[in-house]
């Protein structure tokens, strides 16, 4: 059954009519940029055929043509031209101007078509490979995103080696079902979930105040290479993303890797060097003999620590724990050796990377090594096809950090570890035990083991055949699709020799998973030009999405020592958990251009899912645009705007709940050798409905100073209905929670962004983006009493989800000033900002930063709270307002006292996240060296914040809806990068 | 050209049609469900619902325990991660009881879990037709004992504030009640237990924690033994007397016989919450300080509270002795001991004005733990404080202290450690109950 789409594909490529040219003479010329230097890597295309060449390293080109062919010169970040050659011409010579606005970049609009930006209806984001990868290049994929996307909250959840990255485009889409974005990669449907390796079994982490997982896994793309990465398109919501369907409710990534060019076989080798140190530091307290005493109410104990302290401090050995652990400098290297060429027939990129750094923390670090092959090849004149495929191996050292119950991370034992103590090994290695904690925490660094370990194959084909072609008329059958899979193993290891381990006595957790993530979409697409003035592109197709994970975790304890394997502990206990599905839709989309200055689209998606509590139930999921440009219909004078668009989009989504929100499911529950079932604390629900989004933007676009100033103005309204939350039920009725379809929700903003080219010389050319950009949420209908959520309860600070109120909000207790709760504060920003700059100097020097400005936006802060409890703080004993309390003691008051406001906390910054100053040689060594550029980069090295913990990115409960809440994380890293590439 | 076309799209949408065709609907992978178990449940399944019901009643035990020995001033519980066990357990400052406590939500919603998964049990077997009428009585006796102890634990926590009782339909729950008409109810699902289980077959396996206990009979006898603890709680002597007859109470029997929850290593399974390694930092229970001050010499219960090398502090708070009640991660926690009984039988014989076999039954309790005979007054109020003090250390960290001195009016009694710490008399009821 499988096999027949492929079938059909070799059908219908059988059956095309080849189209003969008659081939009569060759052009040749340079290609330049506005003060003729050369410019390579220029698409020269036949109007009209797949026919076409790249330029060289000098510009330069040629081509054989028929008679009366038109010539399209393209390249990334100029305009597109169209030049007729006269029938004498042998040489043609252009230059090209560059395209700011980037009105000529093409921006994919359907499942298989594209169109032009200046056309679009929606705002699109972009990001290409020179703003991802080419400032201050960041450890793992997700983070390189950080920053760059208009329109998106993006938050690091901790510093740990690996990545773990929230990405939330125009605000909070869903509350419990999922806020992330779908990412596509050269077509094929990205896996990109966090897998947790069951630290809980360690750390109990989740069984205070929050049930949830908070063992901060990275997410799976962060295996994808930046270096592999041409260009990112980003459909922020429904009106762009309807036809991707129910998957497309948090929004779609789009990435296309590089491919490769035809022309000479260009090697390119890029060796970065560099470090990593902690972005910032709490500090420690520095204990006197009277502080030391304190720690004990207990007389004698109290005398035995200021000795204690006493001895210490004549012995010199007073440390400060928090820079041991936290305070190492990591060395970081990262090789791409990459390789493009090509015939007119068959082009190929292949590119292979080696990333190897340490963290901060001794024994955790990041290693990810990539091999990517991607070929183009077309069969005949009217049949392409596209092979893209990428093994990647990542493992992080994660070390352990964040929330827990039994004092064993690194962050929640130092909280309470004083200076004064000795947690160094003695001669023999044997680690003393801590006093003042569960665990010995060097003790903890130097014998566990936290790592995640992935092996992933990914391979995409496209399919592109022209199956007839006439004067009006031309249609193509489009078939795209792949294969994604990772096997991911986790690897938890806490020796019997550690203190934490003295009730398990040696702890292995092993997680193995496999996911296995199919998809295909054909198409056939019909492109209709009645004439110049009107034409209709009409496409229409069928895909199919298919998800296959098992996760099985075993939890062995009574470890033997020196051994990891489950087998060799004294009990095992074992979860499993797998998840499949299968998402089918067909849709039809209509695109008409009129004038080449009314565009119109419509389209449709049906959908259905295995998902669904009706699986063969079609959900309908439209969506249209319209966008009009008035400078094109001559409406408004060419002489103040150089372009003037306004367009307007709708579109809907939806999120399907959960299989167990429908049924009350069993869970294990056995004891001495019985298995037993115990209804699970989540009941279900039979009447559950999917979460529907809806979503309106319209916008302006405009040019002004012969297109020197562009601007992009985007309002868009993003409704869901019937959102799915996770309603806490009266727990006497046996279940804790309950899916219901609980109000609706609406995220309203504004986006800005402007590029501009302030200075423009033969010598020194800057240009510069600034994006600006907010949402604001507001729950419009609850049906329910307001829902706490997300942290750990009001006296700690919450999110709380309520009527006609930010669903960001932050509320809790705030006595003795107010009884019941207050609202604290939001953790969704004010507004943020960021510009992109570019300084080119004599054609050398290169300087390019990324400014970050995140205003406002609060975090819920307990790090410090367990800092103080532990005594530990660096400004426990100070006095900040005088009073006479310390700081410590006071805001322990506070806390006792009933007030949670404390703890929420303004997490605004300015980030300069990346900065790169690049040198390219013009004068070169040998002619075998075709390029050579060095630079020095640096990546989240300032940050301007009020911010009192270690980074105000930070989640302690990874990518959900609930961000920002700060429990002792892995602290966030700054880092700095020598670079130097070569090309032959 | 324009029919060719039209003949590709048509072509498309048979192949999108045919491939729906080998569509096929995936079921939850990953466990069952209870619609599934409510239809027509085979032995196999009731079994396991009783085993998770047994498993079910272990969840945040150790919170539970933990709760009421601080409040009632038994112990200290130290903890770098949640600050509230010295906070607002003991009401330090202004801190007070909150109704989104750990304390509070965790250990109710477990105990109202295990009721709800006797409840499918009670469906479930009423529903199979693949079981017989006997078998059935067994599974409905066992499931609401249990159900009247899991109800027990919940109603000591909350006191005067009340439980929910009737909680068969999650869309539909009863009404909270008054304390007096909760422990009545408990009382009364418990006669209706025994009722169950005296024409019951009891074809399903229970823990070793039932040894001895795990037929119609013996769940009887464990029945009755909680039903006695609820009547002295109802202050209806006579009733506990005649309960403690049908009962295992054997006043020359070992303390330690009776029915308790078990642990083990193994899959799925649940280690001992209440214990900790002796001399352990950072999260550590150590005994109040009173335990040791206020013990009689000889006693042999000092084993409970074992000497640290060193003390541990923790906000004004110090203790050098380890609570050390269970002594591995595997040792059993007792639900209920003929030690307790025997103490039920000397205060309900106290109560009932039979001082000499009072006396008599304390004396047992106190020649196990090497102390000599009782030699204080006898008087029925001398005697209640001398059968205070021995469920004290006979029961120390077992969960009832706390609850005997509330029902006896002594709270205000316990000692404070801090000024401004408080001594409450009930939890609240969480607030997602409201």
């Amino acid at each position: 059954m499988k096999k027949l789409p492929i079938a059909i594909v070799i059908l219908l490529t059988m059956l095309l009519p080849a189209l003969l040219y008659a081939q009569d003479r060759t052009i040749s010329g340079v290609i330049t940029d506005a003060f003729s230097n050369p410019l390579p890597n220029v698409n020269v295309l036949i109007a009209q055929s797949t026919r076409g060449t790249v330029t060289d390293a000098n510009g330069k080109f040629s081509i054989t043509i028929p008679t009366n062919a038109k010539i399209v010169f393209s390249s990334a970040g100029f305009k597109t031209q169209t030049i007729s050659v006269g029938s004498n011409q042998s040489t043609i010579d252009i230059k090209m101007e560059e395209d700011f606005a980037r009105l000529d970049e093409v921006v994919v609009t359907g499942l298989s078509t594209t169109v032009k930006r200046r056309n679009l209806a929606n705002a699109v984001g972009t990001i290409s490979n020179k703003q991802l990868n080419g400032v201050a290049p960041a450890q793992t994929f997700d983070a390189a995103l950080n920053g760059k996307v208009t329109g998106a909250y993006i938050n690091a959840n901790s510093g740990a080696p690996g990545g773990g990255l929230s990405v939330k485009l125009r605000g909070v889409t869903s509350i419990f079902g999922n806020t992330q974005p779908l990412y596509v990669v050269d077509g094929v449907y990205m896996d990109n979930s966090a897998t947790s390796a069951g630290l809980n079994a360690v750390t109990a982490a989740a069984a205070g105040g929050n049930a949830s997982n908070q063992d901060n896994p990275s997410s799976r793309i962060a295996d994808l290479r930046a270096e592999d990465i041409e260009n990112i398109e980003i459909l922020k919501g429904a009106s762009a993303a309807a036809i991707y369907g129910s998957r497309a409710a948090a929004g779609v990534i789009i990435i296309t890797t590089k491919r490769g060019k035809q022309g000479k076989t260009k090697i390119s080798f890029t060796q970065d060097l560099g470090f990593v140190k902690a972005s910032k530091l709490l500090g420690v307290r520095q204990f006197t003999a009277e502080t030391a005493a304190s720690l004990s109410s207990n007389p004698a104990q109290s005398a035995a620590l200021k000795q204690q302290f006493l001895d210490a401090q004549a012995a010199g050995k007073l440390y400060d724990y928090e820079k041991e652990v936290y305070g190492n400098t990591g060395f970081t290297r990262n090789s791409v050796l990459s390789m493009t060429g090509g015939n007119d027939k068959t082009s190929f990129y292949f590119s292979t990377s080696q990333k190897n750094e340490d963290g901060i923390v001794k024994n955790t670090g990041y290693r990810n090594t990539s091999l990517r092959l991607n070929v183009d090849h077309k069969i005949s004149d009217n049949v392409k096809i596209g092979i893209s495929t990428n093994y990647v191996n990542s493992s992080a050292d994660r070390g352990l950090t964040g929330n827990d119950n039994n004092g064993v991370t690194y962050s929640i034992s130092l909280s309470s570890t004083p200076n004064f103590i000795e947690l160094h090994p003695d001669k023999f290695g044997v680690y003393p035990n801590n006093p003042f904690s569960a665990s010995n925490v060097l003790q903890t660094i130097a014998l566990s083991t936290n790592n995640e370990d992935v092996n992933r194959f990914t391979t995409g084909f496209n399919l592109d055949a022209t199956l007839q072609k006439g004067e009006k008329s031309t249609t193509k059958f489009i078939g795209r699709g792949g294969v994604d899979f990772y096997s991911l193993v986790t690897t938890a290891l806490f020796p019997r020799e550690l203190q934490s381990q003295q009730v398990s006595k040696g702890t292995s957790i092993q997680g193995l998973s496999k996911s296995l993530n199919t998809n295909y979409i054909l198409s056939l697409v019909n492109t209709f030009n009645l004439n110049d003035k009107l034409g209709f592109t009409t496409s229409a197709g069928y895909t199919q999405e298919r998800g296959d994970f098992n996760n099985v975790l075993d939890v062995a304890t009574q470890v033997a020592p020196g051994q990891s394997n489950v087998d060799q502990g004294g009990a095992l206990t074992a979860q499993q958990f797998r998840n499949k599905f299968q998402n089918e839709g067909i849709f039809a989309q209509e695109e008409a251009s009129i004038i080449d200055a009314i565009n119109l689209t419509a389209g449709v998606r049906f959908d259905r899912s295995t998902n669904n509590g009706d699986d063969a139930k079609f959900y309908a999921y439209p969506k249209g645009g319209v966008s009009v440009n008035l400078t094109k219909l001559n409406w408004v004078s060419d002489a103040l705007f150089n372009n003037l668009k306004l367009r307007a989009a709708y579109g809907q989504s939806a999120n399907f709940p959960a299989f167990g929100s429908k049924f009350t499911t069993l869970v294990a529950a056995n004891i001495i050798g019985t298995q037993g079932s115990l209804v699970n604390i989540q009941g279900g629900d039979p009447n559950i409905k999917p979460e529907r989004q809806t979503e309106f933007e319209a916008g302006i676009d405009f040019s002004v100073l012969k297109s020197k100033l562009n601007f992009e103005i985007t309002f868009y309204n993003k409704k869901i209905y019937d959102f799915l939350l996770l309603a806490t039920v009266p727990p006497s009725s046996g279940f804790s929670t309950k899916f219901i379809n609980a109000g609706d929700l609406r995220n309203q903003g504004v986006e800005i962004g402007m590029n501009a080219q302030p200075v423009s010389t033969k010598d020194i050319k800057w240009t510069s983006s600034v994006n600006f950009w907010f949402n604001r949420s507001n729950v419009t209908r609850l049906n329910i009493p307001p829902v706490i959520l997300g942290s750990f309860g009001t006296s700690l600070g919450t999110f709380q989800i309520e009527q006609g109120k930010s669903a960001t909000q932050f509320v809790g207790t705030d006595a003795p000033s107010h009884t019941g709760l207050v609202v604290l504060g939001n953790q969704e920003p004010k507004f943020q900002m960021n510009t992109f700059n570019e300084i080119t100097f004599k054609n050398n020097f290169t300087l390019r930063f990324l400014i970050h400005w995140k205003y406002k936006g609060d975090n819920v802060n307990l790090t410090n709270l367990l800092n103080d409890f532990g005594g530990t703080s660096a400004d426990y004993d100070k006095d900040d307002d005088k009073n006479g309390v310390p700081n410590g003691p006071q805001r322990i008051g506070q806390f006792l006292g009933g007030s949670a406001r404390g703890f929420v906390e303004n997490a605004g910054y300015l980030r300069f996240r990346e900065i790169g100053l690049y040198y390219t040689f013009t004068k070169l060594p040998t002619r075998y060296i075709r390029g050579l550029r060095v630079g020095a980069s640096l990546n989240n090295f300032f940050t301007i914040t009020k911010y009192s913990g270690y980074d105000p990115e930070v989640s302690n409960f990874g990518t959900g809806f609930s961000t920002g809440i700060d429990v002792d994380p892995f602290p966030a890293s700054k880092r700095a990068m020598f670079s130097v590439t070569v090309d032959f | 050209m324009k029919r060719v076309i039209n003949y590709y799209i048509i072509l498309t949408f048979i192949v999108a049609a045919s491939l729906s065709s080998c569509k096929k609907e995936y079921n939850n992978l990953n466990s069952p469900t209870v619609e599934d178990y409510l239809k027509n449940a085979s032995q196999a399944q009731l079994d396991g619902l009783v085993s998770g019901a047994l498993s079910g009643m272990r969840n945040n035990e150790g919170i539970y325990l933990d709760a009421v020995g601080v409040i009632g001033r038994e112990m200290y519980r130290f903890s770098n991660a949640d600050p509230r066990y010295v906070t607002e357990l003991l009401g330090s400052g202004s801190t007070t009881l909150n109704n989104t406590g750990f304390y509070i939500t965790n250990p109710w919603a477990s105990r109202y879990r295990t009721v709800k998964n006797c409840n499918v049990l009670i469906e479930a077997a009423t529903n199979s037709t693949l079981v017989s009428d006997a078998q059935k009585k067994g599974y409905q006796g066992f499931s609401k004992t249990l159900k009247a102890y899991e109800l027990l634990m919940n109603l000591n926590l909350t006191y005067s504030n009340g439980i929910r009782v009737d909680v068969a339909d999650p869309n539909n729950l009863g009404p909270i009640l008054s304390y007096d008409a909760s422990i009545t109810a408990i009382g009364a699902l418990l006669d209706e237990a025994k009722t169950d289980l005296s024409s019951a077959t009891v074809s399903f396996t229970l823990t070793p924690g039932f040894n001895g206990f795990a037929d119609a009979a013996g769940l009887v006898k464990f029945n009755r033994a909680l039903a006695a603890r609820v009547d002295v709680y109802r202050k209806q002597w006579t009733t506990a007397l005649t309960d403690l007859g049908q009962s295992f109470y054997d006043i020359s029997g070992d303390i330690n016989m009776g029915v308790s929850e078990q642990f083990s290593t193994g899959s799925g399974d649940q280690l001992n919450p209440a214990y900790f390694d002796q001399n352990a930092n950072g999260e550590v229970r150590l005994a109040h300080p009173s335990y040791v001050a206020n013990i009689a010499a000889g006693d042999d219960r000092i084993g409970k509270a074992s000497l640290r090398n060193s003390a541990a502090s923790n906000n004004g708070l110090s203790s050098d002795r380890d609570v050390w009640v269970y002594h591995s991660s595997t040792a059993p926690i007792p639900i209920i001991r003929n030690e307790e009984l025997i103490l039920i039988y000397a205060e309900a014989k106290i109560q009932t004005n039979s001082l000499p076999e009072a006396v008599v039954a304390l004396n047992k309790i106190r020649s196990t733990h090497n102390l000599p005979a009782y030699a204080g007054a006898v008087t029925a109020a001398a005697l209640i404080d001398e059968m205070l003090n021995q469920r004290r250390y006979s029961l120390f960290y077992e969960g009832h202290r706390w609850i005997d001195m509330r029902r006896y009016d002594k709270l205000a009694s316990l000692p404070i450690d801090r000024a401004g710490d408080d001594i409450w008399s009930a939890m609240p009821i969480p607030s997602t109950e409201n």
